[in-house]
């Protein structure tokens, strides 16, 4: 379990406090997205989560983060690495190998896992993210969207319990963002692993997150079920948040028709509602 | 440049040396063109240094380099022949102990740049690094440091053009200047450049730290590079190399 509690973070130099008094849980399993606009300090709650906030980056920290029953602030970075798996905005700098191969390979001879196992991890990512055919290519040669998968499968081969992604579709197309976001849904089926994802793409968390957590100026403005945040899409639009368009239509009439309707997070659910209102 | 460490895969009789061995073959080279002065010698290294190139499946590489030293070599022969002043005059200033001493000194030259670029461009650098921490008990930190600065070199190269490109679209015109204006242009650029490797580094650190840094050992690796025929073979052709150069000065 992911337990965050009244936590305030100032970058060392900074006026500003990047994260204002954020109290947040993702429960074990769970699959939480996190949204708002640029600067609203998402990535900041990412790398506090992953425990690079506080011991890489420093400033004042106050609150407390607790991942898996250890105190970030108390568990030095590399146990609290076995247990969160963390993949960054910036691919390009995350990327240590000049081969495929090697970058998986990277964390797995690091964290020590037994040689013999090791074959059949490289398979796993290899084959889980879609990539097995760029195995023996070089790191240079391949696309932005190419590196951020390999960047991705490198962490899933560790089989960390907690999975936390900043931005991992920023470079991807439609079809490979689905892709990513399918495979992490059935990771976490597969494994009970917990998910944290920051992601603009609100459609995608719509379908595949169950809790969204909306960011502004530090703050977490509003958090719950992916369901519920959505039924504030007013609130949403004026933070510069774009809803699906079915839910912004669901929410449109609703006001026009002046009764209350269901709030509708894909196409389906809006489907329905149109058949059920014309009927 | 952006292609000098692009590794060349294939499945050549260098390509299967283990990485110690060919770093010993390139060290031998340049050990025994310094040892030796007859030209002799210094022409067979040199056979040596293009039978690496053409053996590992990269001629076009091997002449690569060889025409981008060309035109050191001739500065370098003809400032030679200019200043040397022992020997008999042959015509005008030019003396025959002159031209001798600019063969050997240009030759040298050559033999000692060209095997560390050719076996760089078939050997992956991660084996590199792994192997000298597994057989020579290198230092991880320092391995880690040589791969790293390797593999941001193409990187910093495409953040240059990008950099350039960006100023072009805002009229800068990097394509009509030459020489020492062009140079003008180009310095101003380093700032910026500076400024973003700085950070990608500082990112890097925090990447590299959760991905266990801290925790690889030299049993880490999972490939093994132990030594084979190939590589007696090679310390073979080494241990001639330096006998003829120690013999024939």
């Amino acid at each position: 379990m992911i337990d965050i509690q009244s936590l305030s973070f100032t970058y060392k130099d900074e006026e500003h406090p990047a994260l204002r008094d954020v109290t947040l849980t993702v429960p074990d399993g769970g699959f939480l997205g996190i949204i708002g606009p640029a600067g609203a300090g998402k990535t900041t709650l990412v790398r506090a989560v992953s425990g690079v906030i506080p011991h890489h980056y420093r400033g004042d920290f106050y609150g407390s983060v607790s991942v898996d029953g250890m105190d970030t602030v108390d568990t030095p970075l590399t146990d609290l690495s076995r247990a969160v798996g963390m993949v960054f905005q910036d691919v390009d700098s995350q990327i240590v190998s000049t081969e495929v191969e090697d970058e998986i390979l990277y964390g797995l001879e690091n964290f020590g896992v037994p040689h013999s196992e090791i074959p059949e991890r490289l398979d796993f990512a290899l084959e889980r993210v879609g990539i097995a055919d760029l195995r023996g290519r070089s790191i240079a040669s391949l696309s932005g969207g190419q590196r951020q998968k390999v960047a991705i499968a490198s962490v899933i081969a560790l089989r960390p319990k907690i999975l936390v992604l900043d931005e991992p579709t920023g470079e991807l197309d439609p079809v490979s963002s689905r892709q990513v976001f399918s495979l992490l849904s059935s990771l976490r089926k597969d494994f009970g692993i917990t998910v944290i994802v920051v992601e603009q793409k609100i459609m995608l968390l719509c379908e595949f997150a169950d809790r969204l957590a909306v960011m502004d100026q530090g703050a977490v403005v509003r958090q719950g079920a992916t369901r519920d945040v959505l039924a504030g899409a007013d609130e949403l639009e004026a933070l510069g948040v774009n809803c699906p368009r079915v839910t912004t239509l669901s929410q449109l009439l609703s006001k026009r028709l002046g009764r209350s309707m269901p709030v509708c997070v894909n196409l389906d659910e809006a489907e329905t509602m149109a058949r059920g209102l014309m009927a | 440049m952006k292609d000098l460490f692009r590794y060349v895969p294939g499945r050549s009789v260098i390509h299967r040396m283990n990485p110690v061995t060919k770093l010993l073959l390139t060290v031998v080279i340049c050990v025994a063109a310094f040892i030796t002065g007859n030209i002799f010698v210094l022409l067979g290294l040199l056979a040596a240094d293009l039978a690496i190139g053409f053996i590992a499946g990269v001629p076009g590489k091997t002449l690569n380099i060889l025409k981008g030293l060309m035109k050191i070599a001739i500065f370098l022969f003809v400032l030679q022949t200019l200043l040397y002043r022992d020997g008999t005059p042959l015509f005008w200033i030019i003396t025959d102990k002159g031209l001798l001493t600019a063969a050997t000194v240009v030759l040298r030259l050559v033999v000692v740049c060209m095997p560390l670029t050719l076996v760089l461009a078939v050997t992956r650098v991660s084996d590199l690094a792994n192997a000298l921490v597994q057989v020579l008990h290198v230092p991880y930190k320092y391995a880690f440091t040589v791969t790293t600065a390797i593999r941001f070199i193409p990187q910093f190269l495409e953040e240059m053009s990008d950099i350039m490109e960006a100023q072009t679209a805002r009229g800068v015109a990097f394509d009509k200047a030459r020489g020492l204006r062009k140079l003008g242009m180009i310095l101003p650029l380093c700032a910026p450049l500076l400024i973003t490797s700085v950070r990608r580094t500082e990112l890097t650190a925090v990447a590299v730290e959760v991905r266990g840094f801290a925790l690889r050992t030299p049993a880490s690796g999972y490939r093994r590079y132990p030594f084979g025929l190939i590589d007696a073979a090679a310390m073979i052709v080494c241990a001639g190399m330096i006998v003829a150069a120690v013999m024939i000065r």
